[in-house]
């Protein structure tokens, strides 16, 4: 799992709404996959970034600190672009857990893979 | 109703896609081209979801797009992930995503797997949910309405094991070198039968996992099936013949374990009341005998998207004359058609029995359904100067099991249903384009701005 889908998934445990973002993450296993470098893409993706839960997340993980915001002219900031490649898509969790802030509910890592299934008792309306 | 709802889907979704995953591993499935270029039209820089992704065929069409793939069911996503996809597992009822995360989402092949009305709007409400204002959202579900085949009603059983092993049929003129397999044992011509889809080269095993999805990879999944007719040129037609000769009976055995399926049916159906019959709206899709299918030789990319019944993909006539029946499945269904009882308005399982695994022969409607047995078992006679090989399957009570496991459900669609449905349930999006592609009705629809 990357740090950049990390960033889109959030807690669906009834009840929880928007407390569900972000999830608390702990790795057990990490593994950097070398991803091909694209300014462009990656300058894209910025302004996608929910920046608060990629800094907890990768502070969690102890990664190359992460700048608060994006800087100004962020666009052709080779420096910038590049260390945020590497955050959001270079850092693959393997093993581990999500962690929902509101209801602490745990859900799984597994092979690289998050298993965000709930059972039916978490999610009856 | 909800609860009976999700156990179908359980049982005839789920566990199906969870049982045949593992045989899917190594098959390359074709992507429909309307959905490639939807993804590839994308801009630069998109954050992409394929919800029901499958085994991901779609994940890495665009490459300047982020595309994350989801799928209930757990071995298909393992594939994926496997391929390099960035994957998960989840439900299409309960995203687990923030709300506007998405630029895009493609439903493909997805919705028309849950039971219920209810279900489809929550499942496209939650995709709209988690989409960005102005963004897009493409649904693929296949279509009542189909050139090829008759669905007698909306909610179906679709039998799952006919289609994996079309490739037993390849024309042995068009020598096909390495040829996809997705088991282990490719040096071996001949195996038993196995119980899963009694394919005699493929599919030993019959794994149980659960959960999935993504439905149109089967047709090419067969395409690449297992049976290396070819493999060796000097070989080629001393393997076909005694390949031949196998399939064949092979070939009945599946036909007359429908018939035998039926009978079995039959045998219960005196403790139900006729109107009981009458109310039950789920049809057994039967096998599409291959003659229907005969005289069509498209390549497989623009075939309309077929069933996985569809047992001859690709073929020779030639070869498969002798597998013509002179009954066809249409003509043995003929006459008067049992009035749809439900549109795609209601719920059928609200008519039905609790207990929703009751499986109905789509045909028995009409006439009198040991006459209509008798029927198809000498349609089958008359290709087949075997009878015994005949006879003696009818006593495989597994394989009649294993094939009433192994039914998918589908509900299908009529036309204007998808587009009904987005316009009166889902006001948060706007349906910009709808139409029929392979068999499938699809819509693109945009994410209204400020209505989140």
């Amino acid at each position: 799992m990357k740090l950049l889908t990390h960033n889109l998934l959030s807690s669906h445990v009834r009840g929880v709404g928007p407390r569900g973002f972000p999830l608390r993450l702990q790795a057990t296993e990490v593994r950097i996959n070398p991803v091909e470098f694209n300014p462009d893409f990656v300058a894209r993706m910025i302004p996608k970034v929910e920046w608060a839960g990629l800094l907890e997340a990768a502070d969690t993980l102890h990664l190359v600190e992460v700048p608060k915001e994006p800087i100004e002219g962020y666009e052709h900031d080779e420096k910038f672009l590049r260390k945020m490649h590497h955050v959001l898509l270079e850092v693959d969790v393997l093993e581990g857990t999500l962690q929902c802030p509101e209801s602490g509910r745990l859900f799984p890592i597994s092979r690289g893979i998050p298993n965000m299934l709930l059972s039916d008792e978490e999610t009856e309306t | 109703m909800d609860h009976e709802a999700a156990q179908l889907e359980k049982q005839h979704v789920h566990d199906v896609y969870e049982g045949t995953a593992p045989y899917f591993n190594d098959l390359q499935s074709k992507a429909w081209p309307r959905v490639r270029q939807f993804l590839q039209e994308q801009k630069p820089g998109s954050l992409i979801a394929d919800i029901g992704c499958g085994t991901g065929k779609y994940l890495k069409v665009n490459s300047q797009v982020y595309t994350l793939g989801c799928d209930y069911c757990r071995p298909l996503v393992e594939i994926a992930r496997s391929r390099g996809c960035e994957v998960m597992v989840c439900d299409n009822l309960h995203l687990p995503f923030r709300d506007q995360g998405f630029d895009a989402i493609i439903s493909i092949g997805v919705i028309h797997h849950f039971s219920t009305k209810q279900r489809r709007i929550r499942a496209i409400k939650e995709m709209a949910r988690v989409l960005v204002p102005g963004g897009q959202l493409m649904i693929y579900v296949w279509a009542m309405e189909q050139k090829n085949r008759h669905f007698e009603k909306q909610d179906v059983l679709v039998p799952w094991n006919r289609a994996l092993c079309s490739q037993l049929f390849s024309d042995s003129s068009q020598p096909r070198r390495k040829q996809q397999c997705g088991h282990p044992e490719r040096s071996h011509p001949y195996h038993p039968p196995c119980s899963v889809c009694s394919c005699s080269v493929c599919f030993k095993e019959q794994g149980h996992s659960k959960r999935s999805h993504s439905m149109d990879y089967e047709p090419m999944m067969a395409r690449a099936c297992c049976a290396n007719i070819s493999e060796e040129g000097e070989e080629e037609n001393g393997f076909y013949n005694t390949f031949g000769k196998s399939f064949r009976s092979w070939f009945f055995s599946r036909s007359l374990d429908e018939s035998t399926l039926r009978k079995q049916v039959e045998r219960v159906r005196p403790l139900k009341t006729t109107e009981a019959w009458a109310n039950s709206t789920i049809s057994i899709q039967p096998s599409r005998h291959s003659s229907l299918d005969l005289d069509r030789q498209e390549p497989l990319s623009t075939r309309e998207q077929t069933s996985d019944e569809d047992v001859f993909v690709e073929t020779s006539q030639k070869q498969l004359e002798w597998l013509r029946a002179p009954a066809t499945k249409k003509h043995l269904r003929g006459g008067q058609q049992r009035e749809v009882r439900r549109n795609g308005d209601g719920n059928f399982l609200e008519s039905t029995n609790t207990n929703a695994n009751r499986v109905n022969a789509g045909d028995v409607e009409e006439g009198d359904p040991s006459s209509k047995i008798l029927r198809r078992i000498s349609a089958v006679d008359s290709t087949d100067s075997n009878p015994d090989a005949t006879m003696s399957v009818e006593e495989q009570q597994p394989d009649v099991l294993d094939s009433r496991a192994l039914m998918r459900y589908y509900h299908v669609f009529r036309e204007g249903e998808l587009y009904g449905l987005l316009k009166e349930n889902v006001s948060e999006l706007h349906v910009l384009s709808s139409g029929n592609d392979h068999g499938n009705w699809c819509i693109i629809a945009e994410k209204k701005d400020n209505c989140d």
